[in-house]
């Protein structure tokens, strides 16, 4: 399958304080791609290494089959993106940012437009400091989206919008997905990365930790285990032979067993529990 | 890269309107100013004059403060000079640094523009700021001279306003230097600079020893006084105005396009 991003051994660092470090994943042609870490994992920096808004140290990132540093505008031509602050000038109307975004762009998005705002119903005679968090996230969405990209870059994409938009987001997401647009995003939200994304990749201290299908990601060998025995109730993560589980809990008088796949959200924890390695 | 100069534009609009309308509205009442004071103003001419290094430096020992043309570049010469050059190191010093300080930057810079593009529109941006502001203060001056029922004295007024236009680019260019390095808005520094150079000049001009080294300032080819006297710029004073105007825009592109920018 073609590659839409092709990192390979990204490292930033800012002075003596670590960025990231020897970062190397690929993003696949329609997929829709999760970037999982807390704050300050690395997941910014390589966006914003990707974007050029960061000169890296070392490494190469392709995107689209171009040099980020060399093709960096026909790059940006290509690409959606959608900031994790959607700040934008406070005295424009929404209007006027989204008709500005297409003319730096060179393109007459009108219809597109039209049709974002509708969906997200965003009030585009408004002034920009006259919105809400949530309602600069739908601009930034329109910004994102109009000029028909073949790659969105998310970053924290969801933070300030409601359960309600957050479907419509998602729901446009697919559409344009299926049209053959790829998708990065990164997120601290887990259950939208188990419910839309194909894969994803972890991010623990500048490091890549963990890349895989999501599935796969949940199909560990870890397994949430909560226990009643001899009176007493515990709850715990356990990695290894399951056999070696079971013979563990058949010495014991047990009066209540659940032993299940762990969440997303549990496995999370476990990675950064600092328990498995890339 | 002409929709962001278009937006240049119009984001400072408003200020590009209080700034001219201000310096060039002083300028006009100065100008109204001449007729009720002229009688007082004949009196002292020759007191002002002779004031020593206070005539030096505004120019009284140059012109007479008497004539209109003195009284023009003595007083309207301080008001625009110093007015216009804060209002050029006012807007160049956060030109480029606005964007990181108002977190708009990375809005603007997913947009398929290369820096350089940016840095070039803002700059012209900036550059037709300072023309528009020269005409709305010269159209006040000569607005002045009109209603005085004076001629206007055309050819040293276009020198004058010619002078200060090059003084402010050259203002704006090292503010718009401080606007490249800085992440955050430094509008006090971009001040502090202009201000910095018109004391200097004013010293230059009051202190015998540094009256050698006044051509090295760009307030030193706007002196009106001398303007209207038609006295030449000193020497080499417009060979290093542009010099150091292209080495700071130089400057200002080389580490903009090079440095990380703030989220």
């Amino acid at each position: 399958m073609e590659n839409v991003i092709s990192i390979k051994n990204l490292t930033k660092t800012y002075g003596k304080k670590r960025g990231v470090s020897d970062i190397s994943f690929d993003v696949m042609k329609g997929e829709i791609f999760g970037f999982i870490g807390p704050n300050g994992a690395g997941k910014s920096t390589t966006i914003r290494s990707m974007l050029g808004f960061l000169r890296f140290n070392s490494g190469s990132i392709n995107i689209l089959g171009m040099d980020s540093v060399k093709e960096h505008e026909k790059i940006l031509k290509e690409v959606g993106y959608m900031p994790s602050e959607a700040l934008f000038y406070p005295a424009m109307k929404v209007s006027e940012v989204i008709k500005y975004a297409a003319e730096v762009r060179g393109q007459d998005c009108r219809a597109e437009a039209e049709m974002l705002c509708e969906r997200l119903k965003l009030d585009t005679g408004k002034k920009i400091k006259e919105l809400s968090l949530g309602n600069r996230k739908k601009v930034s969405i329109v910004c994102a989206m109009q000029h028909k990209p073949k790659l969105f870059i998310f970053d924290e994409p969801t933070s300030g919008l409601d359960p309600l938009m957050q479907n419509i987001f998602f729901e446009l997401i697919k559409e344009y997905v299926d049209k053959g647009t790829t998708c990065m995003l990164s997120t601290h939200v887990l259950s939208e990365v188990s419910r839309y994304c194909d894969r994803a990749a972890v991010m623990r201290e500048g490091h890549l930790i963990k890349l895989a299908k999501v599935e796969e990601l949940l199909e560990t060998s870890v397994k949430n285990v909560k226990l009643t025995a001899n009176g007493e109730h515990k709850e715990y993560v356990y990695k290894g032979d399951i056999n070696e589980l079971i013979s563990e809990l058949s010495k014991k008088k047990i009066e209540n067993l659940c032993i299940e796949e762990p969440s997303l959200e549990d496995l999370f924890m476990h990675f950064y529990d600092g328990k498995e390695g890339a | 890269m002409s929709a962001i100069f278009k937006q240049e534009l119009k984001l400072n609009l408003k200020s590009l309107l209080i700034w001219a309308l201000t310096v060039g509205g002083l300028g006009f009442i100065c100008v109204m100013m001449y007729k009720s004071m002229e009688g007082d103003v004949m009196e002292m001419a020759d007191s002002f004059s002779n004031m020593g290094a206070f005539s030096e430096a505004f120019g009284m020992s140059t012109l007479s403060i008497a004539t209109l043309a003195g009284f023009f570049a003595t007083e309207v010469g301080t008001v625009h000079g110093l007015g216009s050059a804060m209002f050029a190191a006012f807007l160049a010093s956060c030109m480029l640094s606005k964007e990181e300080d108002g977190h708009t930057g990375e809005f603007l810079y997913s947009l398929p523009v290369s820096r350089w593009k940016v840095v070039t529109s803002k700059c012209l941006a900036v550059i037709v700021n300072l023309i528009l502001f020269t005409l709305i203060c010269g159209i006040f001056y000569v607005m002045g001279f009109v209603c005085l029922g004076e001629d206007v004295l055309w050819e040293e007024l276009i020198r004058f306003l010619l002078s200060m236009l090059f003084m402010n680019v050259e203002v704006a260019s090292l503010a718009l230097l401080v606007s490249a390095v800085s992440q955050r808005n430094r509008m006090g520094v971009g001040l502090g600079i202009a201000l910095v150079l018109y004391v200097s000049d004013i010293t230059g001009r009051v202190v015998p020893d540094m009256k050698d080294y006044l051509f090295v300032e760009p307030f030193s080819f706007t002196n009106a006084s001398e303007i209207f006297a038609g006295i030449d710029a000193p020497e080499y004073s417009i060979p290093i105005a542009a010099a150091v105007t292209i080495a700071a825009l130089a400057a200002a592109y080389a580490v903009y396009l090079k440095r990380d920018l703030a989220s």
